[in-house]
């Protein structure tokens, strides 16, 4: 077929129900509120890695679908999570990226965490401690018992990370949550403490969605010159890409040939434990969260939408708390040399991203996106984005090729494939 | 042999600029051809946020060749990087023979192909902020870095680069 006419251009594809999607998913901000609401706020998120708050009194703030979350240790090293946000006239109440309560701020004393504003204080576990002149403003109208902070789902889970969930009617764990997608990793992380090493992030004028399918898919190897070079062989065709309940999903492991690429090295001495030499494993957590573990360096991405085209992505990168200096030198090396801001593939992702956003920012023509790759579920199986998608569509009754109907319609694919007919046949009488 | 400190500290500067010259040109080999056989580089950044200091990338000489020498492989962002440089404090050692410099780094972008290049392309963008934190070896007139440090202020680089600093 020669190049295509706008209605050809944008028919349905002559692929089935589920194998591709309409970009409006991708940039429509309707749609992208929707998200926030009914999926961000009701999910498990992996916000920060323990070892960001290693003593009592440490704190890390991020946002959550744009509510200020803020995460503490307390005097009994247990982490807890909060709503960053004073009961009193709703200022943001810690506005540092992270610190400590050990001593006191301006306005309030060591051990608590204090509003500036009218200097209202609360304790590691989220108790107001103190109201200033309390009596006198409120008589007995309003005491402080009335007042703590608006408490949040946490867990430590999975090798020190801290998940947060805003919904307080969540029924799952963090392991319920995963489904067993964490269960490749687990060993290794779980076997002794993490550390963190590596922090950076990236505000890129795409939809959060973009760079979770990137994550997913590893067809893109061909934008990886280090990918190929280090990785085509048999084994690496037959890692596997596996799909788990809630939407997420793992991609197996083979053995990276590291000296393939001039000036790299074998990540052999560094093998996180339990994992076979230069192994590499990756997870896609639903709705926006990545584990990449790479021989010697463990990355994790974590995705903070902030419109239907832009996000942000925190990047961690972690090795384990007994490193020597040295060793360690070497890990943030491995790490960084690919994944760092001036890593060799990490570049090239978000150049990716950046150039599909630029084709999809919001109110752009819709299109149609493919996600239709069968290879036996191996590693350019797409089924990693159809996976995901199959997921988005439930939490959101919308049907991803034809967001505005419901998935409900479509699930079984019928009604999307008589639809398909529907328009081809369309197209032909046109 | 006494040591001209005036004129080696000028001799300092003028091959901190020279580099910012040949680094802007992409002229890679030209640049690592100022740097002595067991030059250091690193990209350094203070995290606020997990309280550490990070390397962002680092490699010897070689290490730097191959990475340099490996660019045209690797898709890239290819909009010029300009260096606004100023060498603040030149310290010769007393004996002549080493020297370490200061100096401040504003580097800014002008937009070609990263994004939206109809758009886009043309633009000049704040890429980021730092210091360059140099150690040079002193042989009579012949003078090398021996150490680049820079260290980032600006730590939001988004889409980042394939290119040292
Ligand atoms: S807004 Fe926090 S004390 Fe008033
Ligand atoms: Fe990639």
């Amino acid at each position: 077929m020669s190049a295509r006419n706008h209605a050809q251009w944008t028919a349905a594809p002559k692929l089935k129900a589920g194998e591709w999607v309409d970009s409006r998913i991708y940039s429509d901000q309707a749609i992208f509120e929707e998200e926030l609401q009914k999926i961000w706020k009701r999910s498990w998120i992996p916000v920060c890695h323990e070892s960001e708050l290693k003593n009592a009194y440490d704190f890390r703030t991020m946002t959550i679908a744009r509510e200020p979350v803020i995460v503490v240790r307390g005097n009994d090293m247990k982490v807890r999570a909060f709503l960053n946000v004073c009961p009193h006239r709703g200022n943001m109440i810690e506005r540092r990226p992270s610190g400590s309560f050990k001593r006191g701020t301006p306005s309030g004393t060591p051990k608590h965490m204090t509003c500036m504003f009218h200097a209202w204080q609360f304790d590691m576990k989220g108790r107001c401690a103190y109201i200033s002149r309390c009596e006198e403003g409120y008589q007995k109208r309003l005491r402080k018992e009335d007042v703590g902070l608006r408490k949040l789902n946490c867990e430590v889970y999975f090798g020190g990370f801290v998940w947060v969930c805003l919904d307080d009617d969540i029924d799952m764990t963090v392991e319920q949550w995963a489904a067993g997608a964490l269960d490749v990793l687990s060993p290794s992380l779980n076997a002794e403490p993490l550390e963190i090493f590596h922090y950076h992030k990236a505000i890129i004028p795409c939809n959060y969605k973009l760079w979770h399918d990137t994550n997913c898919e590893f067809y893109h190897d061909y934008l990886h010159y280090h990918n190929r070079i280090t990785g085509f062989n048999d084994a690496y065709f037959a890692r596997k890409n596996s799909g788990f309940k809630n939407g997420h999903i793992n991609v197996g492991s083979f053995e990276v040939q590291y000296d393939q690429y001039e000036g790299f090295e074998s990540r052999e001495a560094l093998s996180f434990p339990h994992l076979p030499p230069n192994h590499w494993y990756m997870i896609d957590m639903f709705p926006g969260v990545n584990f990449n573990l790479r021989g010697s360096a463990l990355r994790c991405d974590l995705m903070t939408p902030l419109a239907a085209d832009k996000v942000m992505i925190e990047f961690r990168g972690l090795g384990l708390a007994s490193d020597t200096p040295q060793q360690r030198r070497t890990r943030i090396d491995h790490h960084n040399s690919i994944w760092g801001p001036f890593g060799r593939n990490l570049h090239e992702d978000l150049l990716a991203v950046t150039a599909q956003g630029a084709c999809m920012h919001q109110a752009a023509e819709n299109r149609r996106i493919l996600h239709g790759r069968h290879e036996n579920q191996t590693i350019h199986d797409e089924n990693g984005m159809r996976h995901y998608y199959e997921e988005w569509g439930r939490w959101l009754n919308r049907l991803p090729s034809d967001p505005d109907r419901a998935f409900a319609d479509g699930a079984g694919g019928r009604a999307a494939v008589a639809r398909d007919a529907e328009r081809e046949l369309a197209l032909e009488e046109a | 042999m006494s040591v001209n400190y005036a004129e080696t500290k000028e001799a300092v500067k003028s091959l901190i600029y020279q580099a910012c010259l040949y680094q802007d040109d992409l002229n890679w080999d030209a640049w690592l051809k100022l740097c002595d056989a067991d030059f250091q580089y690193r990209i350094c950044a203070y995290s606020p946020e997990i309280q550490a200091d990070m390397i962002y990338l680092s490699g010897g000489l070689e290490d730097m060749r191959s990475l340099t020498g490996m660019l045209s492989k690797h898709n890239s962002d290819h909009s010029p990087l300009r260096r606004h440089c100023v060498a603040y404090q030149v310290t010769v050692a007393e004996d002549g023979r080493s020297a370490e410099s200061v100096s401040s780094v504003t580097v800014f972008q002008t937009q070609l192909d990263g994004i939206n290049s109809h758009v886009d392309a043309g633009e000049s963008r704040l890429f980021l902020v730092g210091r360059y934190h140099d150690k040079f070896s002193i042989n009579g007139g012949d003078i090398k870095f021996t150490e680049r440090t820079a260290r980032l202020d600006t730590r939001r680089l988004d889409k980042g680069s394939h290119w040292p600093i």
